[in-house]
């Protein structure tokens, strides 16, 4: 069975929010709008967002890691959104394994949210109903539409190519490839959920600063009286001529 | 979580509702079996009312909970897989097979249909209310929820409400069961304070996930969430976190033991032991019993803690040492650090 997916690279995410804007701003307007927002040039701006970048740091000072995490609806294969909703709203496409809602059935009861791990349904308060990523399904089937075009406006406008989209169960599909190549992984696993999205872990970048310090603060370094100008002016600027008159006392 | 009061109101109008049958049918069939009087017509038409009432009440009040009311018949559809489904067809059968069990007993009818009906009315009542329970106790992401003593202590509390309800009319109607309904009202009370210290008791023993399991990152990597990418709070943050709630959660606890139990227990022994027998006791016991409920249903609910409050670093925290060894042991499917 064919998993329509998205495969987000956490080394080139800059979470810049590109992709959360586009998607915001594509969905707003097409066939599956609006996303309702509230109080949007106010103190407290809300919405509905079907896409959301958090930001996590990892590891102890100073040898931590800051990375970004796109996550919007996973489309998972046994998504335990669909089983609890009462009314069929919520469903999974057979032919492509997109999870969607049928806004026309669904009650606005909530039931579906409280049962995805990854508070990836939000409720939308204007239209009393629950939302959430639909994998742009209004364009990946849109035929008026240049096939290179016929993807998520998240794909399609992330600056840094960090997102691809495609069947994750077709071995000939990017996203197949790169998930088998670059080890992609899954959000909870131990959920049972099976999320069709995947995420490629960030290659480790060390940098040893005493190292670094040594090699370059060495006499034979023909920068070395330049750096160390520099970093004499530099810290002689930051300090307050109050304090500079001090030291010359 | 953030307590839904309409689902609060529902708890309490259907628990009584349910309860209350329960034992007014109870003594009927066990006059079947030549065991008691029965009731008198007029007060099986007055609870059997009242019953009624109060379950239409509840389904009326609960579908406050939800976003297109008018749709509300659609929650049939998938009876099959969802407890929420279950719950409205079996609290919508529960209350039309009421309605026919107490026509069929005021027009005196065959007694075989009218308990038919009866034990149909027992039967959905009590699905009905476990239907309910399995909504919460079924959610695997809500931790604090998922376990078979939710669905227990919340059927208690449903016998709780209608055994001290039935003390005060075997009192008003002058029924010769108040001694049985001040025994049952302890033992449902004591059952129920039992289970709920139960339920509150096994928070502590809970493995909660942390922020690597939901990120899927090696476990002895410290993670901080420093930015969940929007200004103001948004629905993921709050309706599985209520903030205003979880600081209240430590006053209101033991307010809703107090209430819910203690008092009521106090009231039924003092019944019991001196054999006092006026409106105000049994009443008394029966409204501390339903407000003390309303804010044990609304601990309940602040209590559960969403596994997807972790993206947001608003989970519980496990003891990162105390769960060292369990996490060492674990595979984790990546390595950042090679």
């Amino acid at each position: 069975m064919a998993q329509f997916a998205l495969v987000i690279d956490l080394n080139t995410c800059v979470g810049c929010h590109a992709c959360a804007t586009n998607c915001k701003e594509w969905n707003t307007q097409a066939a599956f709008g609006p996303l309702s927002d509230f109080d949007p040039y106010g103190a407290h701006p809300e919405g509905v967002w079907y896409n959301r970048i958090m930001t996590y740091e990892m590891g102890e000072f100073p040898n931590t890691q800051v990375f970004h995490l796109p996550k919007s609806c996973l489309h998972c294969q046994d998504a335990p959104c669909v089983p609890v909703c009462p009314t069929g709203a919520s469903y999974k496409r057979e032919q492509d394994g997109i999870v969607l809602v049928n806004y026309d059935d669904c009650i606005g009861c909530k039931l579906c949210s409280w049962s995805c791990p990854y508070g990836c349904r939000e409720y939308d308060e204007a239209d009393k109903v629950m939302k959430k990523c639909t994998l742009c399904i209004d364009r990946i089937y849109d035929e008026s539409l240049p096939p290179e075009h016929r993807k998520p406006a998240c794909v399609l406008t992330c600056p840094a190519r960090a997102r691809f989209f495609g069947d994750i169960e077709d071995p000939e599909s990017e996203v197949y490839k790169v998930i088998e190549e670059r080890n992609g992984f899954v959000l909870f696993p131990d959920m049972g959920t099976n999320p069709g999205n995947h995420y490629l872990p960030r290659i480790e970048t060390k940098i040893n600063i005493e190292e670094f310090e040594k090699h370059i603060l060495k006499p034979d370094n023909p920068l070395f009286l330049e750096v160390m100008k520099r970093h004499h002016v530099s810290n002689k600027g930051h300090v307050p001529e109050e304090k500079q008159v001090e030291e010359v006392v | 979580m953030h307590p839904p009061m309409s689902l609060i109101f529902f708890f309490l109008t259907a628990g009584t509702s349910i309860g209350l049958f329960i034992f007014m049918y109870a003594i009927e069939f066990l006059k079947l079996f030549g065991k008691g009087q029965g009731l008198p017509q007029e007060v099986i038409l007055k609870l059997g009312v009242l019953e009624l009432i109060l379950i239409g009440l509840g389904a009326f009040g609960a579908s406050f909970h939800l976003g297109h009311k008018l749709r509300a018949w659609k929650a049939i559809k998938r009876f099959r897989t969802s407890w929420l489904s279950r719950e409205a067809v079996f609290s919508g059968a529960y209350g039309f097979t009421l309605l026919v069990y107490l026509v069929l007993n005021q027009v005196g009818a065959n007694p075989f249909f009218e308990h038919l009906f009866g034990i149909l009315t027992f039967v959905l009542g009590i699905l009905s209310g476990f239907s309910t329970a399995m909504i919460y106790a079924s959610n695997k992401f809500v931790l604090e929820w998922n376990s078979s003593i939710t669905v227990i202590y919340y059927l208690l509390m449903y016998l709780m409400l209608g055994s001290t309800l039935m003390a005060y009319f075997s009192y008003l109607y002058n029924l010769p069961y108040l001694g049985v309904f001040i025994f049952l009202s302890f033992l449902f009370i004591a059952l129920a304070f039992g289970f709920r210290l139960a339920f509150n008791i096994r928070q502590f023993y809970l493995k909660r996930p942390t922020l690597n399991e939901a990120l899927n990152l090696p476990h002895n990597r410290p993670m901080r969430v420093i930015d969940t990418g929007s200004t103001t709070d948004n629905y993921c943050t709050e309706e599985f976190f209520y903030r205003r709630g979880k600081e209240m959660l430590s006053t209101v606890i033991p307010l809703a033991y107090l209430i819910t139990f203690l008092v009521p227990l106090f009231l039924v022994l003092y019944a019991w032991i001196t054999g006092t027998a006026n409106h105000w006791i049994f009443g008394l016991t029966y409204l501390f019993v339903l407000f003390g409920s309303a804010l044990e249903r609304w601990s309940f609910f602040v209590e559960g803690n969403h596994v997807q409050n972790l993206f947001y670093g608003l989970y519980p925290e496990q003891g990162y040492t105390l769960r060292k060894g369990f996490m060492e042991r674990k595979e984790t499917k990546i390595s950042l650090y090679g």
